[in-house]
């Protein structure tokens, strides 16, 4: 696999995590993440509160 | 005597600032230099991550915070994309939705009267400008023990910016970007 099917693989991943109601974190910088991903387990970042968008 | 939430409620000011400063700790606070008190946190974020769009926000109190009406999409905390703006993004996206639709009236019916899924706009200074709805109201928590707080719209937003991003790629749907499961 390439760099580009492993950032398309994860972009699915993190699509269905989302859609099926998963827990996803946002780091400090704003990145949308999959729990267990950040780079820096000291800081995981905020989980995302449950909620449909208006 | 107190006008503004700030003032009558430090606890919960304190709060706000030690919830940003903790998650999101590259933004700064200010008050908008209207007249209205309002306070705003200015920053960028990278939701789709290194080779995403870098996303300049203004996350702006409104001077009830914390509140949530029936139509109040997001509650008392506003999300204005500064760059990019939405209302550009929208621009461009209308003539591709009018001709995957049909027609205007027909892109309004499917929920795309505003050229993106899940915004409104709102007056801001002399311009109308377009928002982000980050959570339907009843979502938005406005208890005198437990607010939904500026870091937490922020995540919502930031999952609102990565759903944007992919719908404009094509990596999902129509109906799942207005379906708002996200």
């Amino acid at each position: 696999m390439d760099n580009n099917d492993v950032v398309a693989a994860r972009r699915r991943a993190l699509q269905e995590a989302i859609h099926s109601g998963e827990t996803v974190m946002v780091s400090p910088t704003g990145q949308v993440q999959l729990p267990g991903e950040s780079d820096d387990p000291t800081r995981p970042g905020i989980s995302v509160p449950q909620g449909k968008l208006a | 005597m107190a006008f503004y939430w700030y003032q009558s409620d430090p606890d919960l000011y304190r709060a706000e600032v030690q919830a940003m400063n903790k998650f999101f700790p590259s933004f700064t606070i200010h008050q908008l230099p209207d007249g209205s008190g309002r306070l705003y946190w200015r920053g960028k974020v990278q939701p789709a991550g290194p080779d995403g769009m870098v996303w300049d926000l203004m996350l702006i109190y409104k001077n009830d915070h914390p509140h949530a009406g029936a139509s109040e999409y997001g509650g008392s905390i506003q999300i204005l994309p500064v760059q990019p703006r939405l209302k550009d993004i929208a621009t461009r996206m209308m003539p591709i939705l009018e001709e995957t639709y049909g027609s205007y009236e027909n892109c309004v019916r499917h929920g795309f009267g505003l050229g993106l899924p899940h915004i409104y706009r709102d007056n801001f200074g002399r311009n109308e400008e377009y928002f982000i709805c980050t959570a339907d109201p009843k979502y938005f928590k406005t208890g005198m023990t437990r607010s939904t707080s500026a870091a937490s719209s922020l995540s919502w937003a930031c999952k609102w910016i990565l759903l944007c991003e992919m719908w404009m790629n094509g990596e999902i749907s129509d109906d799942v970007a207005l379906e708002g499961n996200y």
